[in-house]
């Protein structure tokens, strides 16, 4: 067990949870038919987009409404190189570096502004984004989209089957949970998190805000690029209707639904909400009813879903998930003390440090509990968590 | 010329229409801090519900009053949730997403997928500078600039007004002179509300419209206010004049295609020399 803490960094539940839903991950790919499989790259590649999404919101404290701009930037820019005769991984590389490329320029501008300048501005790039695609046919293929994009291809071993993709995207899931996850234990990590409750008081302490904004919202327009370039070379052909407004709204759903600034929460609102979507498709296509009506269904039940997590439950599942593991749990497996009743830390030592607990991921989206980080990082000196 | 006289006239009567909602958002964020992402449902709102009521035979006056006063009340709903009970700043930009989203789907479930209009004003075109024009684009131009005046000598010259003045300029202290700071905010919801039903009820005669017309609205409304630095009135106006005679500019000898492209980018471009600014604001102080 101690090797499990260790390697999640949490507590009990949290672990065993990480290993049953890793087995599971593993194992259910040998077992789906290809719409499922269709499915669960699907949930994948969205988790790779909503861990940066909610690095960005839950410690920028920005919202994005263009992830899907970048998801489908990712998309076109690896798919138009790739048909140029690039090989696969370099198309792919590349596609993220541009994505970044871009959200470190428009980031430039509007994260100096408040939070809503880059809501609207994001959501601005999206419009444009699609009107672009739509002007340029000889170079996009306007409305009609890109085909026949060749797979994806890592030195001798092609990647072309539905099982084989999933297995390559969970990867490299994983690998997107597990950077996101160091980032929040890093420093960057703790000014962010200390930027989240106070940007005055982060400032004051040496974090430098508006890069440390950037830095988060570049990685998290890379990890949308990511994901969607993964997904052009899945299907083989890419169409400006698969990246409306209303996929930005589903990513930024799926942060909410999973809880804010949480990393798991990335996969368990990526999955939650792919399900919800495909039932409500089901129930809404049924014949007699109104053609709108699996829209309605759809927009209705996501608009509720987010008005009454903002409101009752702003942590999310994983943060519900944990406040209710904590209180059902004998008290010797319960959680590493969070650091409400953690001792004193000696001096200099823990400056915004990770106690490893799940409330710390949660502060950041309720900063009226518990202790502030930002509070903390005044009390002490920042610098001395370095090296 | 004729050409330039028929953009400049439907370029302005756009004009004021995203004047009104940059208008309605100026009055919500000034006293709440929030930008109410969902202004462009009280357009679709206001022009859907005049649609029904004058299918359902009730004298046209009558039906545009009732829309405007039903806005204002979708308003006031919208701020109850929106800014009541503890939300931090980034909850209440996401929880006005979550309205504008829900809005689509009431208004795609009650009237569908199809763009609506009604007849407005009726009477014969007007001979203006060589071309017709329709009486409803001036009915339009006319009724705003009232609405627009009304509103701003309530906000100058009333009690209401001024009080609500005082939470925009500091919250705190309103509150300890007695100015229930919560209401106001709810007051600037429904005003919100009912300028955006305005607008509905106004622009739908001229240019149908549908449940998903309000993303688009709204995007340009806040690019409008974004010009008064989303705080001052007079300065919005003027931003929402610019943009719709810019959008029309674009369309007539351009193409159509990328008129909200041009808009939307002007829009970055202003926010560019927005950040600018501040920077040599950060470096003055």
């Amino acid at each position: 067990m101690r090797f499990l803490r260790s390697l999640t960094g949490a507590n009990l539940p949290a672990s065993v949870a990480t290993v049953v839903i890793g087995a599971v991950t593993l194992i259910l790919p040998m077992m789906l038919n290809a719409p499922d499989l269709i499915t669960y790259v699907t949930i994948g590649l969205s988790t790779m987009v909503v861990a940066g999404l909610s690095l960005l919101i839950g410690f920028a404290g920005q919202v994005s409404l263009g992830q899907g701009a970048f998801y489908g930037f990712g998309a076109y820019a690896a798919a138009i190189m790739a048909l140029h005769g690039w090989p696969p991984l370099l198309a792919l590389v590349a596609a993220v570096a541009m994505t970044a490329a871009i959200a470190g320029i428009v980031g430039a501008v509007l994260l100096r502004l408040e939070g809503h300048a880059l809501a609207f501005g994001t959501l601005a790039l999206q419009l444009i984004f699609l009107s672009v695609l739509n002007q340029t046919p000889s170079f996009t293929g306007g409305a009609v989209g890109l085909t026949s994009i060749p797979s994806l291809t890592i030195g001798p071993i092609a990647i072309s089957s539905y099982r084989s993709y999933a297995y390559l995207v969970w990867v490299v899931a994983a690998a997107v949970l597990v950077v996101s996850r160091n980032i929040t234990r890093s420093r960057p990590g703790r000014g962010l998190r200390a930027m989240a409750t106070s940007p005055a008081a982060a400032s004051a302490t040496g974090v430098n805000v508006v890069s440390y904004k950037l830095r988060d919202f570049a990685l998290s327009a890379a990890f949308a690029g990511l994901g969607g370039a993964i997904y052009a070379f899945f299907l083989g052909y890419i169409s400006p209707d698969a990246f409306p407004v209303m996929l930005s709204i589903e990513f930024l759903i799926m942060v909410v639904v999973g809880g804010l600034g949480t990393i798991s929460g990335a996969y368990v609102g990526a999955a939650a909400i792919t399900i919800i979507s495909q039932v409500l498709t089901a129930i809404g296509t049924a014949p007699t009813l109104p053609p709108q009506l699996p829209n309605v269904l759809s927009e209705g039940v996501y608009a509720l879903l987010l008005i009454a997590l903002l409101r009752f439950v702003p942590d999310g599942v994983v943060g519900l998930a944990s406040r209710i593991t904590k209180r059902l749990l004998p008290t010797r497996w319960r959680p590493v003390a969070g650091h409400k009743v953690a001792p004193a830390p000696a001096p200099g030592r823990v400056v915004l440090e990770d106690a490893g607990s799940p409330d710390h991921d949660a502060a950041a989206a309720d900063p009226g509990q518990g202790t502030s980080p930002a509070r903390e990082a005044l009390s002490r000196p920042l610098t001395s968590t370095d090296g | 010329m004729s050409a330039l006289v028929q953009y400049l006239i439907t370029g302005i009567s756009q004009g004021f229409l995203l004047a009104l909602l940059a208008t309605g958002f100026v009055v919500i964020y000034r006293v709440t801090k929030v930008v109410n992402f969902a202004q462009g449902a009280f357009v679709v709102f206001g022009g859907f519900i005049t649609y029904s009521l004058l299918g359902a035979g009730v004298p046209q006056g009558v039906s545009e009053v009732l829309a405007v006063l039903a806005s204002a009340a979708i308003g006031l709903v919208f701020g109850a949730v929106t800014i009541l009970g503890k939300m931090t700043p980034t909850a209440s930009l996401i929880t006005t997403i979550g309205l504008a989203i829900l809005s689509e789907a009431v208004a795609m479930l009650v009237w569908g997928t199809v763009p609506l209009t009604f007849s407005g004003l009726s009477g014969h075109d007007l001979h203006i500078a060589g071309i017709f024009v329709q009486p409803q684009y001036l009915l339009l131009i006319g009724a705003s600039i009232v609405v627009l005046l009304v509103l701003w000598l309530v906000l100058e010259r009333t009690y209401v007004g001024k009080g609500m003045t005082a939470c925009a300029s500091n919250p705190y202290a309103a509150r300890l002179s007695g100015i229930n700071v919560k209401a106001m905010g709810l007051l600037s919801f429904a005003i919100g509300g009912a300028l955006g039903g305005v607008g509905g009820v106004l622009i739908t005669p001229l240019f149908p419209i549908t449940y998903d017309s309000d993303v688009n609205l709204a995007i340009l409304g806040f690019a409008a206010a974004i010009v008064g630095w989303l705080t001052n009135p007079g300065l919005a106006l003027a931003g929402g004049l610019a943009f719709g005679v810019s959008e029309e500019l674009v369309a007539g000898y351009w193409s159509d295609a990328n008129q909200t492209a041009v808009a939307l980018a002007l829009m970055i471009v202003l926010l560019l020399w927005q950040s600018h600014r501040r920077q040599q604001v950060e470096k003055l102080v």
